[in-house]
């Protein structure tokens, strides 16, 4: 008998079963069986259980969509559709909620250790206490925003934006936290998609005063992050955040 | 308002932001899935919301499924979720559904996290070996050439149109017989037929210039 055709062949990659002719040839000819098998090579990469249609459904916990808000700067909830009528209704996730997720940064060359503390989160940052006390001609803090600590980092703290009466800003920091070895803090803001940030400066543990860069706006870059980076040379951050926390605007 | 959007249009590398809110129809609460996918294309952050409420718990599902619960399943539900919000310009609400498009991003997903433990494996046992030290030794160990295979056929699942993603994906996935797709999609048989022999060419020619070398 010919060689079967091409479909059948397709077909016998997909474990269909044949027509008894097209069966009987496949089992007599080298030539087409060694088509399915290269034809094959892709069905069985795939074919995992895993990959299967969904099955049952299973709710996530709300720190996931938390984490997804944070990181898109999504405001919108998922639960009903109130804020369907007023789409710029403001801050109606609890946006220091999503926190406690190590989120993704631009740039980052340890995408592998960023991941790989991101599966192991599970702190939620709380939101800061909010103080709001407008600065008259002290050093009155205007926020102060509880740094907690990721994936059980034993790092926390607090930060408070004090308005000096010049006018200029600071954020002063208090850290708790161990000495790393061939390592140092860092203090960041970050904007809540988690791909902006600015830099202040390197961090020891304790208490530290850090000048913000004037117009700087806070409430683009909200998110207060301390990192832990290694002494490689490397400018940017290194994905590897051990406490955060988010300033109320 | 403006200052969510000004950071949605940098987070927007793939694509253009309108600058706009798009218009939400006041009346509809509620907007039926297809609209959704419209909607979530154009970049309507409702439309982000509302897709989570109604295909989280079908991706959570798979996630748990593939890892058990905990925060690799969440991480892989949530990484699907920035992927799709970050990367919505490659969906486009014509070639189907934005649940399947969902799952299929969410697949990939799952396949990071295998590719990423196998490099972490492959790592460990370079360390290992590097340690022994042995004369011959020191060499990394191969890639997992289903690791790697995976992720390639996914990578070429995206790139096809439909009919031919959905036919092969529900071959794939749903394990149907290609009467059973016939059937269900309304395709017939002998399109299907000749669909799933272009495809499957396709992904071997794929694997045999980007894949690993087999063992003759």
């Amino acid at each position: 008998m010919p060689h079967c055709q091409p479909e059948q062949l397709a077909l016998a990659a997909l474990r269909e079963p044949l027509p008894a002719d097209d069966a009987a040839h496949l089992g007599s000819c080298a030539e087409c069986r060694a088509e399915v098998a290269a034809l094959q090579r892709a069905v069985d990469a795939v074919a995992v259980p895993e990959f299967a249609e969904p099955g049952p459904p299973v709710a996530p916990p709300a720190s996931v969509w938390a984490g997804i808000a944070a990181a898109t700067g999504v405001q919108a909830t998922p639960g009903g559709t109130a804020s369907d009528a007023e789409p710029a209704a403001p801050a109606v996730t609890a946006p220091a909620a999503a926190g406690g997720q190590v989120l993704p940064l631009r740039r980052s060359r340890r995408t592998v250790v960023l991941v790989a503390a991101a599966a192991i989160t599970g702190a939620v940052v709380g939101a800061g206490a909010v103080a709001l006390l407008q600065g008259e001609d002290s050093l009155e803090p205007l926020t102060t925003v509880a740094l907690e600590p990721l994936d059980g980092e034993p790092a926390s703290g607090r930060a408070e934006v004090v308005v000096r009466p010049d006018g200029s800003r600071a954020l002063e920091v208090d850290l708790d936290a161990p000495p790393v070895e061939d390592a140092y803090y860092e203090i960041w803001l970050i904007e809540p998609g988690v791909v902006d940030m600015v830099p202040l400066g390197v961090l020891r543990p304790g208490t530290q005063t850090f000048e913000l860069p004037a117009g700087l706006d806070l409430a683009a870059y909200p998110i207060v992050d301390v990192s832990v980076e290694p002494l490689d040379g490397d400018p940017t951050h290194s994905g590897v955040s051990v406490a955060r926390g988010q300033i109320e605007s | 308002m403006t200052g969510v959007l000004d950071r949605a249009a940098r987070l927007g590398s793939v694509g253009t932001v309108n600058p706009d809110p798009v218009p939400v129809p006041h009346g509809s609460a509620e907007p039926d899935d297809a609209e959704v996918g419209r909607r979530f294309a154009a970049g309507d952050e409702q439309a982000l919301a509302l897709a989570y409420a109604r295909w989280a718990g079908q991706l959570h599902g798979m996630a748990v499924r593939a890892f058990g619960p905990g925060p690799d399943a969440e991480d892989v539900t949530q990484q699907t979720f920035i992927s799709a919000w970050t990367g919505r310009a490659r969906y486009n609400p014509e070639q189907g559904p934005l649940p399947a498009w969902l799952v299929g991003v969410c697949r990939h997903k799952i396949a990071d996290t295998w590719a990423r433990r196998d490099r972490q494996r492959r790592e460990a046992e370079a360390a290992v070996s590097e340690a022994q030290a042995t004369p011959a030794g020191g060499t990394t160990p191969p890639v997992d050439s289903v690791v790697t295979d995976r992720m390639l056929v996914l990578d070429e699942l995206e790139r096809l149109g439909q009919p031919q993603r959905g036919i092969i994906e529900l071959a794939f996935f749903a394990d149907l017989t290609h009467a059973q797709i016939a059937e269900r999609t309304g395709i017939p048989l002998g399109t299907v037929k000749s669909h799933i022999r272009r495809t499957l060419e396709r992904l071997r020619t794929r694997l045999e210039v980007d894949g690993a070398a087999l063992p003759a």
